[in-house]
């Protein structure tokens, strides 16, 4: 099974995780990248008002390819890998909510075509314990800094 | 003991005060060499008008009164609403680098409790409260945000009312509730607070600096040590204000989620009621109730504070009205009804808004009232 809950989050482990910044990648049969924000990153950041990409055709792992406005902060949506852009999600630029609604689904943020994938791969978190195990020392870390309800 | 460097400055025009914040956050980036982190505490020239981020400034600002009283305006990097800056008001700024193990969330909440502190020490009690606020009762003493940019540097905005002329502010930031006259000023007034308040003599940004840097030593166990921007600081201000604060592309930039308002009317019991709702695609941004009463009623209040940021649909702003109508709405109409007057204003908003484009005049405080129920 691979949608499951981490107290109370939603998380796919079917799916490689930058949890630092809260960003999945789904590598689809195509080859291409489909970038997104975790369920974790999203209730911490609050509310999403904003979503803007980057009209950048390159992307960079760790570089900006887009801002966000959230309740909490204004800030950068940081690539977990290097590519070229293929497709942006213009549904979540126009609909934000959508992406607190379906995170690991319809509120995907962009489609790439990694450039460096099998370098910057092993970066990312994708075994299934693993991934279970980083969510629920987040979730850990975030009630010991008071910024999820316990 | 943590040394963090100390900056204090006044009469910061608007471009020059926002560029130096970024410049400061320079020396935090992934590269660059391990450096303290740097408070700054100023206030502008009189006056200034900030809008925020993804804020489309000629909706929250009126230029022309911008010019007719000499207020220079610009865009904040941080979020949130168009604020006043001048002489009453004391900037805060926090540059540092931003920890992986510390959500921005909790960066907030962190550097806000050096301002707490501050206040504390002058024996007012300010808690976070709002979505983002700093709050002595129910009145807001401090707005905050926070910007991360894209190269691990970390900016901590805060702007404390040491004093503030609301009428001044109601005729810069485009409040075109202003129209109420005193009902406007009252209602704004009914909201926030400042240090003249609370102290009950007049008080401005420098003679509040000290206090607030009282409380980041306290709060946070640091040591702060005076210090000036370095040339290369100062070299980097100037070219953000040249390339980017004094550039039209960053004053009237567009963003994705187009500005809707409404106005919904109730009439109560207790009276006529207004509601004033500002959306930001399906955000709502602020809502704001006036009516014919003299405080705004303490249910009403915390229901403002429960709608900011909320997402408008009939869920969320129902949770928003059972968090705070728990001991009923103070206007004597079931929360059933405020709850509707919210939603039918929020969906007329959204029929109306254009995307990427400002469709109102209006702020954060007071959006405009061109529908009425």
């Amino acid at each position: 099974m691979t949608d499951q809950t981490v107290s109370g989050f939603a998380v796919r482990t079917d799916l490689a995780y930058d949890l630092d910044n809260h960003m999945w990648v789904d590598v689809r049969e195509s080859g291409h990248a489909r970038i997104g924000m975790d369920a974790l990153g999203l209730e911490t950041s609050g509310t999403l008002a904003q979503l803007a990409f980057s009209t950048d055709d390159e992307f960079v792992r760790g570089e900006p390819f887009g801002t966000l406005e959230a309740e909490k902060f204004v800030g950068p949506l940081i690539a977990p890998l290097s590519g070229r852009t293929v497709a942006v999600n213009g549904a979540v630029s126009a609909d934000p909510g959508l992406v607190e609604r379906d995170p690991y689904g319809a509120g995907w943020f962009v489609e790439i075509e990694p450039t460096n994938l099998d370098e910057e791969l092993p970066f990312l978190i994708r075994d299934e314990a693993d991934i279970l195990e980083r969510f629920e020392r987040k979730v850990r870390q975030y009630r010991i800094e008071g910024v999820l309800a316990e | 003991m943590t040394v963090w460097r100390y900056l204090a400055d006044d009469g910061a025009g608007a471009a020059e005060g926002l560029a130096l914040d970024e410049a400061l956050m320079a020396a935090h980036g992934r590269n660059a060499e391990p450096a303290p982190p740097v408070l700054r505490l100023y206030t502008y020239a009189d006056h200034a008008a900030l809008c925020g981020r993804f804020q489309h400034l000629e909706a929250e600002i009126d230029i022309d009164a911008c010019e007719r009283t000499g207020t220079t305006f610009n865009r904040r990097p941080t979020g949130g609403g168009a604020i006043v800056m001048g002489s009453g008001q004391l900037g805060v700024a926090v540059t540092t680098a931003a920890h992986v193990d510390e959500s921005p969330k909790a960066a907030l909440l962190r550097f806000s409790e050096g301002i707490t502190a501050g206040l504390a020490k002058l024996g007012i009690e300010a808690t976070f409260g709002g979505k983002n606020d700093l709050k002595v009762g129910d009145r807001t003493i401090a707005g905050l945000g926070l910007y991360l940019d894209g190269d691990g540097g970390v900016l901590f905005h805060a702007s404390v009312l040491a004093d503030l002329d609301v009428r001044f502010m109601l005729d810069v930031l485009d409040i075109p509730a202003a129209k109420l006259g005193d009902r406007a000023v009252a209602a704004v007034e009914s909201r926030v607070t400042t240090i003249t308040r609370e102290m009950g003599e007049s008080w401005n940004g420098p003679l509040l600096r000290e206090a607030v840097a009282f409380g980041f030593t306290d709060a946070l166990g640091i040591e702060l040590q005076a210090s000036e921007p370095t040339g290369e600081e100062a070299a980097i201000a100037g070219a953000l204000v040249r390339d980017k604060y004094a550039t039209n592309d960053w004053l009237y930039a567009r963003t994705p989620q187009a500005d809707a308002t409404a106005t919904s009317l109730l009439k109560t019991p207790a009276g006529l009621v207004r509601l004033y709702v500002a959306l930001q695609g399906d955000t709502i941004k602020s809502a704001l109730f006036t009516g014919d009463f003299n405080d705004i009623p303490d249910p009403i209040a915390a229901f403002e504070d429960e709608l900011k940021w909320s997402r408008l649909g009939r869920g969320a702003v129902e949770a928003a009205g059972a968090r705070a109508f728990r001991d009923g709405t103070g206007l004597e109409v079931d929360a059933e009804v405020i709850v509707e007057m919210v939603l039918s204003a929020g969906e007329r908003a959204q029929r109306r808004e254009t995307v990427a484009a400002p469709a109102r005049d209006g702020s954060c405080y007071f959006p405009d009232q061109e529908v009425s129920a």
